[in-house]
């Protein structure tokens, strides 16, 4: 090789990084980073997010990074150097307010505003992203739990949906009688799974009015409600109602045990919606959902509000009206049709408004009733709170493993709920309880 | 000049061990989520390790599983790396059954030893279960999950000790084991007498690191048990790592890891002084 070759094969390498560039010149870079996604639901953040929003915003380009269950861990040592993507991905508006405290997050209030989201987006959930009276991240999806149960199972065995909690036990208890798990459920993939349940007690037995009342201090979690809430469950796990298994199966396992007739009913969020299809197949409409039977006097079911995921802008940010852009398109009736078309349960955007709305006549009906239902809950003021949302980290982790404790005799519903509160009242003295909507 | 080649390799102590190590520290004596600035709060991480009784229940856990695998493991891999130099005919062949699951990811090992053998859905004991002799999945029973996924790891450990000891036990001298074999040594006077004390610096460095590694564990109980069910399986690795990106109690975390370091460096001085022993004779 001469020497002029060798010039100009380095020039040509040197170049490549910039081809990159180049290639998109047409539109500024927006990144986005995502946790783990399937090779389905990849296709469709391809298709559905990135092509549509590139294609209906040509002065950007955005890009989807996947970085796996990992991503709240990456995210938050990128932010801490200065670096990370524009759109900024959390688990919850629990990490929103220290992100926002240590000025990692763009105030979003002029985005608000100019985009129309004040207008488009349920006021609750613009309240839950606020710290110090911004608006730091609005909600990717949201969701609430209820009971999953297989009318096949149910018809066959003469029993109806319940809307008690007697009616409720009285079918868990029948179920045993049959030889049947009452609950499917489990936690071996996700121990988190464990706050469903005491999440589900909490709002359909304490009820929502204690729960807020707790959440702003004002009573402690120690308070009698609670106790026989915990006890309600603590009840229900000794009696058998969630199976031999509960620490052996994982998700896809108990939600195809409901669907292969071995269980009546599965409670649990509105995310297992995704799974209606390929475990039902062609009988989709064997798998009923109603809101969670609730305690005599809470008039009704009580819809939690669960927020799993938010989407904020890095202060740090080369293209912060890029990534606004991108948001935005996710707060579109076209975008949340097409996505809700092929993936139902995590990208349930709050719309204010759902009349523009048009989902594939595939999806089953039921997904687009319950998020109705949902949304109308929330509108009215009649919803509940999911632990994962309203809680502080800490406090969050004690109550999905203290319950296990609780479960297995290792612990009593008193010293259970005693450390979390112990655990709530230090956490709230050092500012980590996210916002809590005024009801 | 021939101390300048030293510098690359201690920069490379430096940036990855020294100022990690140093932050670490300094951590432990700070509040921090991860996110703002950390406060300086002294000894308070360490008094609440204290309080915290899950702390002495993932402590107790650690020392029970140092206890297993300085004796499990060892005794099983010496026997078999014996065996193989006494009965030299297919020893290849065991070499690299003993030591082929040591070359699999411990991801993979944990996910098959879950979801095909502990399993009562998919696995195993799930079969026998349904062929009518009840076995249960031990990761779900508090008593016996940490034991479970320990039979894992000396599954994936074990054949590694075999091949170290095997390869020791061929540097013992021929001439000793002629000898014995001469004087009519039986198998367990050949193990005491011969062939134990001629590989006994290996011995030594194997537990000593046993106990380092063990204080380390983070793999097996993580994707098995998160630390479950109860805390029954929690180890101070695992509440480190809870502390940190579950709890955002960075501070915390950071004191759990100067414990875990300590038994480290406990273990670390007295191999080096076993060392100066048998130099000076």
């Amino acid at each position: 090789m001469d020497r002029r070759t060798f010039l100009a094969g380095s020039l040509g390498v040197s170049l490549v990084p910039l081809m990159n560039k180049l290639a998109f010149a047409a539109g500024k870079p927006v990144s986005w980073w995502y946790e783990s996604a399937a090779p389905a639901q990849q296709e469709a953040i391809a298709k559905v997010l990135v092509g549509g929003f590139n294609a209906s915003h040509p002065d950007y380009s955005l890009s989807i990074d996947y970085r796996g269950s990992e991503l709240d861990k990456q995210m938050r040592v990128a932010l801490l150097s200065g670096n990370g993507p524009d759109v900024v991905y959390t688990a919850g508006p629990s990490y929103v307010a220290p992100m926002a405290r240590a000025g990692q997050l763009l105030a979003l209030d002029g985005y608000a505003e100019k985009l129309g989201w004040n207008k488009r987006i349920l006021p609750v959930f613009l309240e839950m992203g606020k710290y110090d009276g911004k608006l730091y991240a609005v909600p990717k999806t949201y969701e609430t739990l209820g009971l999953f149960y297989n009318k096949a199972v149910l018809e066959k065995n003469g029993w109806k949906a319940p809307t008690t909690i007697a009616e409720l036990e009285g079918l868990a208890d029948e179920a045993l009688k049959a030889k049947l798990v009452p609950f499917a459920s489990g936690n071996a993939g996700w121990r988190g799974n464990n706050e469903h349940y005491v999440t589900i007690v909490f709002n359909s037995i304490a009820g929502p009015e204690n729960v807020y009342k707790a959440l702003k201090g004002e009573i402690p979690w120690t308070a009698e409600p609670f106790v026989t809430a915990i006890n309600k469950l603590n009840d229900w796990w000794q009696k058998g109602y969630f199976g031999p298994d509960y620490f052996s199966l994982e998700t896809e396992q108990f939600f195809a045990q409901m669907a292969a007739g071995k269980s009546p009913m599965l409670p649990s969020g509105t995310w297992h919606f995704q799974y209606i299809q390929s475990y039902f197949k062609d009988k989709a409409d064997q798998c009923g959902f109603v809101g969670f039977p609730s305690a005599e006097g809470l008039g009704g079911s009580v819809y939690a509000l669960g927020v799993g995921s938010t989407l904020s802008i890095a202060a740090a940010s080369q293209n912060p009206d890029g990534a606004a852009a991108a948001i935005d398109y996710v707060f579109s009736p076209e975008f949340y049709s097409a996505m809700n078309s092929v993936w139902q349960g995590e990208w349930n955007a709050p719309l204010e408004d759902l009349s523009a709305v048009k989902i594939s006549n595939e999806v089953p009906a039921l997904y687009a009733e319950t998020m109705k239902t949902l949304a109308d809950a929330v509108g009215d003021n009649k919803y509940g709170y999911t632990s994962w949302t309203f809680l502080p980290p800490a406090t969050d982790t004690q109550l999905i493993n203290g319950i296990e404790e609780v479960w297995l005799g290792r612990s009593t519903v008193a010293d259970y709920l005693a450390q979390i509160d112990a655990t709530f009242q230090q956490e709230k003295a050092d500012g980590k309880v996210p916002a809590v909507p005024s009801r | 000049m021939h101390r300048l080649y030293l510098i690359p390799t201690l920069l490379i102590n430096v940036v990855i061990i020294f100022i990690p190590a140093a932050l670490t520290i300094a951590l432990a004596f700070c509040r921090w989520d991860g996110i703002g600035m950390p406060v300086f709060i002294g000894l308070a991480n360490f008094r609440q390790l204290l309080a915290d009784r899950v702390f002495w229940m993932a402590l107790g856990n650690n020392v029970i599983w140092t206890a297993i695998f300085l004796t499990v493991p060892i005794a099983m891999g010496l026997l078999a790396a014996t065996m193989m130099l006494i009965a030299r005919r297919g020893s290849s062949f065991f070499q690299v059954v003993y030591f082929l699951p040591m070359v699999i990811a411990t991801a993979i090992t944990a996910r098959v030893w879950q979801g095909m053998i502990y399993s009562p859905l998919t696995g195993i004991a799930g079969l026998v279960t349904r062929a009518g002799f009840p076995v249960p999945n031990p990761l779900t029973q508090p008593s016996t999950a940490l034991y479970g996924i320990a039979i894992v790891d000396l599954w994936h450990w074990w054949g590694f000790l075999c091949v170290i000891f095997f390869a020791a036990l061929r540097q013992v001298p021929q001439e000793q084991i002629e000898a014995a074999r001469i004087e009519g040594a039986s198998f367990w006077q050949m193990l005491r007498y011969v062939l134990l004390p001629g590989i006994r610096p290996t011995i030594t460095l194997m537990m000593i690191m046993t106990i380092i590694w063990s204080f380390l564990v983070f793999d097996f109980v993580y994707i098995l048990t998160q630390g479950g069910p109860a805390f029954s399986s929690e180890v101070l690795s695992t509440l480190a790592y809870r502390s940190a990106f579950y709890d955002l109690a960075v501070g915390k975390a950071a004191a759990v890891a100067v414990v875990i370091s300590l038994f480290g460096l406990a273990t670390t001085a007295v191999y080096i002084r076993l060392q100066a022993k048998e130099f000076d004779q």
